[in-house]
């Protein structure tokens, strides 16, 4: 599904230059549930921003799906993204004046689904997350753990092909961490792609492979499945 | 404490360029604004006040409604003035002032003309401040030869000879005046403008006893010019007493069966208020005045503009708030308390209003030029440093800054420092008083717009409308009299030109200076009402394009054709000869008995008066005299005016050659408007400048506040028009709010405007579209430049700093 060779990123600041990516390479297949980890700097949100089609690569390919994307304008980028990635963040970035429900149906807006449909959609969803009785709450009066979640409802309501996930859990106690965890799983068993960056070993036990980087270069490759 | 403040103030505004730049820019803008329009106000109320007694002199004009026709005139009877004063003691002086037109004078053998001539009466004087430099300086006045000028004159005629004692003749009279004084001009704020002014003891009209014949400016000097409103109520006896007995006389109808159909009465009119009410026209008209509205216009522009300002100051202080939310936590954790925050706010806001105010004053000095040839005034810069308008300005001051400064300093001193500082400050968000306050702002600009719409609409209207006569390519020389019996030769060789189609003569042009005559109509024995006169002949229909309906022109194979006239549609109406008015005869009201007059032809009705009137009837008599109206057919003008000036050379006499294009006089008719359309066009500008301003400084920060919101979007899938949609959905709305307010409002006002005109347009839908389109259009210029930008940030960016 993904297929990126000889990835490079740089970052132009103040006469330094940082390379992000350095000709990163490795594949990673439908049904797939990746995690990826690395020190803190190591490049692995500058990937994830690139996978996601937030960003474009300085060099290399990267194929989604067999067609190549790297240098795809922004307008093609957020066509192909809003459709096919889902986004988890570590700080949530739930939108704090709308309401649970109306955070989780903005995807289905941009993607131009009807009204009614989106109402379905958005209660089925909340229904697997298990916060339908929160959908007329605002963030602000929601636990982290709910946060997150609502937050993973926003990245699935769409059926995404991919779902990016980074840090997930980095503002979670272990027990909402877990719970995340297991949505993801579940999702993955369901299908759908998963790519994770995360700190956490044991986190990162919930995936097949994980991918070690190093100043922006894959270093070792485990297989857990 | 107040050196802390300033200094913290200082720091403020300097790291708030962006808001603090629109803040300044804007009151800046606001305060010039209404300096240059409190100049122009005051000038326009001081007219006439410059006389030391002009708080107890009063005019008396004259209002009448006689046969439907309604009148009023500034001047009135020859005894008016005198009889006055004899008959009530509270009038301690009466000064009457009769003004001719044309006056043509010698001296030396040279002629001269275009200046302004009236005769006085000594007591003139007395009543008000003529400064006398040379000459007698007591009673300059008293002999009846006896003439003052201004200063100007003097020195065009005598240049450095001394004028006291030296002689002028006006050999259209028969007149000779001996200089007795020299006088001071007239201030630009008299609504008198004279260069040469004759006793009225010489003048023997003056004498006249007749209470039927208006033609003289009176003015009263009171005891008390508060009490005006007594006297006037004792004026209908006045009438009743005098003008009663000659009534009879004159139209053969007694005064009680007259005043039954009619009404004539005297008024007093203050002199302080003669400026600003010119409902009042007369044949020997003074200086033009000046309508009021236009002064209530631009008051309320000023005003406009500067609390658009003070809004901008409030709003964007307010918007800021999210930003300085944590400082001022911080400061309360700290232990400042809210009377200390408030002071700093205020002071901010006094710095900013301070840094404003000079850059007004600096752009008032800058722009004063441009604005006088606008205005057509002459205002000085010395004026604004008069004590009440420096007191003025440094109230504005005072209370620009209460008013900006006042509402961000309480609204942000009163934060709780627990809720500011343990989450992202929310509130701010929506602020029903900021939204309140943009609608408010808009109101005015959507309102301005569309006011300068319908004022332009109405100026082309003027332009554009069929006045019943082709105003192009006429040509007007009314000093051919002068030419004397060489006029018909001279226009004899002027015909020949090819480039000349026809001429008329006649003094009577329907734009610009004219010869006005008009005259009591009789029917069948009985009084109708008074209609224009204009003596004309054979050429006058053709050349000046007049439409004729039925009948015939005037013709040299009828004779003089003396007691045949062509009149307009209105005449023919106002005499009941609806359908068929050739053949028809009426009478002439005239000294000897009446002259009985025959209808041959009717013209369509045309504009021989300015559009600000209706269309009155006319007469039109074969009585050819006066100047010359020429029509002409080339484009190539500078060779034609060379030609003819070549043959009035040849006629020899001492007035240069002089014309006038009747378009040019037709435009002048409406300079006034024009002036005021391009002035209130500007401010118009102005205000939605600074209006805008406002707007895109709103537009920052909701952007800034919403910059994690918009890249969460983004990432989600919005593309940049959606995000763009979003900031500035809630700024339309508004818009579209305040249109709901602004058109209603702005149609009732223009209505008003409006009606000054006898010949206007209505106001249409697509005036008020056009309206709502240009504001939110440039409404959306403005957001859409900061939003586009917003939305084009890579969202990354924006959640990278979370
Ligand atoms: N916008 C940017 N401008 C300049 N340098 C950047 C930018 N974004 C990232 N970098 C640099 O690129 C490198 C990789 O950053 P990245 O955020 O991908 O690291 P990371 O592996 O996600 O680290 P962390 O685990 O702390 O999140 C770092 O050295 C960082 O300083
Ligand atoms: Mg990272």
């Amino acid at each position: 599904m993904i297929k990126i060779t000889n990835l490079e990123k740089y970052y132009q600041t103040e006469e330094v230059q940082t390379i992000a990516l350095n000709k990163l390479s490795f594949e990673v297949k439908e049904g797939e549930f990746a995690a990826i980890m690395g020190p803190s700097g190591c490049g692995k949100s500058t990937l994830l921003n690139i996978l996601g089609l937030l960003d474009d690569p300085d060099g290399g390919s990267y194929l989604f799906n067999g067609i190549e994307v790297a240098g795809y304008n922004e307008r093609k980028r957020a066509q192909l993204r809003k459709h096919n990635i889902g986004f988890v963040f570590q700080s949530f970035n739930l939108i704090d004046e709308l309401s649970v429900f109306e955070n989780v149906e903005l995807p289905l807006i941009y993607t131009g689904v009807k009204p009614a449909e989106r109402k379905e959609r958005v209660h089925q969803v909340l229904e697997k997350m298990g916060i339908m009785h929160r959908r007329k709450h605002f963030p602000q009066q929601l636990s982290g753990g709910q946060q997150q979640r609502v937050a993973v409802a926003r990245a699935v309501v769409n059926n995404p092909k991919l779902i990016l996930a980074d840090e997930p859990t980095g503002n979670l106690d272990s027990s909402n961490g877990n719970e995340v965890m297991d949505l993801l799983t579940e999702l993955n068993e369901a299908g759908t792609t998963i790519i994770m960056v995360t700190h956490s070993e044991h986190d990162a036990k919930f995936s097949h492979r994980i991918i070690r980087m190093l100043d922006g270069q894959k270093v070792t490759e485990n297989v857990l499945v | 404490m107040l050196r802390n403040y300033l200094k913290s103030a200082r720091r403020t505004i300097l790291k708030n360029k962006g808001v603090y730049g629109i803040n300044i820019i804007g009151l800046s803008l606001g305060l010039a604004s209404c300096l240059l329009i409190l100049l122009f106000i005051l000038d326009e109320v001081s007219y006439d006040s410059y006389h030391q007694k002009s708080e107890d002199i009063v005019r008396v004009v004259f209002k009448a409604e006689i046969g439907g026709e309604e009148i009023s005139e500034a001047v009135v009877m020859p005894p008016v003035g005198p009889t006055l004063e004899k008959e009530f003691p509270e009038v301690l002086t009466a000064a009457r002032l009769r003004k001719m037109n044309n006056p043509k004078l010698t001296y030396n053998n040279k002629n001269y003309g275009d200046f302004e001539f009236a005769y006085i009466d000594p007591e003139f004087l007395e009543v008000f401040d003529l400064k006398i430099i040379k000459g007698n300086n007591t009673n300059p006045l008293e002999n009846p030869k006896a003439v003052i000028i201004t200063e100007k004159q003097a020195e065009r005629y005598f240049g450095t000879e001394n004028p006291i004692g030296k002689n002028l003749s006006f050999e259209q009279w028969d007149k000779q005046f001996t200089v007795t004084a020299v006088i001071e001009e007239f201030p630009e704020n008299s609504h008198f403008e004279f260069g040469v002014l004759a006793s009225m003891e010489g003048y023997d009209y003056a004498k006249s006893t007749s209470w039927v014949n208006s033609d003289f400016h009176t003015y009263l000097l009171l005891k008390d010019g508060e009490q005006y409103k007594n006297l006037e109520a004792k004026l209908p006896g006045i009438m009743d007493k005098y003008m009663g007995p000659q009534i009879r006389e004159a139209i053969g109808v007694s005064y009680s069966e007259f005043k039954d159909k009619n009404q004539v009465g005297l008024f007093l009119q203050p002199l302080t208020e003669i400026h600003l009410n010119p409902d009042f026209v007369s044949s020997g008209d003074l200086k033009p005045g000046m309508d009021i509205k236009y002064l209530y216009i631009f008051g309320a522009v000023a005003i406009f503009m500067l609390f658009i300002a003070c809004i901008n100051f409030m709003n964007l202080a307010t918007a800021a708030a999210s930003k300085r939310a944590k400082e001022v936590g911080i400061r309360k954790v700290l232990g400042s308390g809210q009377k200390q925050l408030v002071k700093q706010f205020l002071t901010e806001s006094f710095l900013a209003t301070i840094i404003a105010a000079l850059l007004a004053i600096l752009l008032v000095v800058l722009f004063l030029p441009t604005f006088n040839q606008l205005a057509g005034k002459s205002l000085q810069i010395i004026d604004l440093l008069q004590f009440s308008i420096v007191l003025t300005t440094m109230g504005l001051i005072v209370f620009v800054a209460f008013l900006a400064g006042g509402y961000p300093a309480f609204f942000l001193s009163s934060f709780k420092p627990v809720q500011v500082l343990k989450s992202r400050f929310a509130s701010s968000g929506k602020s029903s008083l900021r939204n309140g306050l943009v609608v408010f702002q808009f109101i005015i600009s959507a309102g301005l717009i569309l006011a300068t719409i319908v004022v332009y609409q109405q100026m082309a209207f003027i332009q554009n409308k069929d006045l019943g006569y082709h105003k192009d390519h006429i040509l007007v020389i009314r000093e051919a009299h002068l030419l004397g019996e060489q006029r018909e030769a001279f226009k004899n060789q002027v015909l020949k030109d090819p480039r000349v189609t026809s001429i008329s003569n006649s003094s009577f042009v329907p734009a610009g200076p004219t010869d006005i005559s008009m005259s009591g109509v009789l029917l069948g024995g009985e009084y109708q009402r008074r209609m224009f006169i204009y003596n004309v002949d054979e050429a006058y229909i053709p050349t000046l394009g007049l439409d004729l309906v039925s009948g015939r022109n005037f013709s040299k194979e009828f004779g003089a054709e003396r007691n045949r006239v062509v009149i307009n549609e209105t005449a023919a109406r106002s005499l009941g000869f609806h359908k068929d008015p050739i053949g028809k005869t009426f009478t002439l009201d005239t000294e000897d008995g009446g002259r009985e007059l025959n209808i041959i032809g009717l013209v369509k009705d045309f504009h021989f008066k300015s559009l600000h009137r209706e269309i009155e009837p006319l007469i039109l008599m074969n009585n050819p005299y006066g100047g010359l109206i020429i029509r002409i057919n080339t484009a190539d003008i500078s060779t034609l005016l060379a030609n003819i000036e070549n043959q009035w050379q040849k006629f020899n006499i001492k007035e240069p050659f002089s014309y006038t294009f009747l378009d040019e006089s037709f435009n002048r008719t409406y300079l006034r408007e024009q002036k005021m359309g391009t002035i209130l066009s500007i401010f118009t500008g102005l205000t939605i400048f600074v209006a805008c301003m406002g707007l895109f400084g709103l537009v920052t920060f909701a952007a800034e506040r919403r910059v994690r919101e918009i890249g969460i979007r983004k990432v989600l899938g919005s593309s940049i028009p959606e995000i763009i949609a979003l900031l500035s959905r809630d700024f339309i709305r508004l818009i579209l709010i305040s249109f709901l307010i602004a058109f209603p409002l702005g149609y009732f006002l223009m209505e008003q405007w409006l009606e000054d005109f006898a010949y206007r347009i209505e106001i249409k839908w697509w005036m008020f579209l056009l309206a709502a389109f240009l504001t939110t259009f440039i409404a959306l210029m403005t957001i859409g430049f900061k939003s586009f930008k917003a939305a084009s940030v890579n969202p990354i960016k924006s959640l990278r700093t979370e």
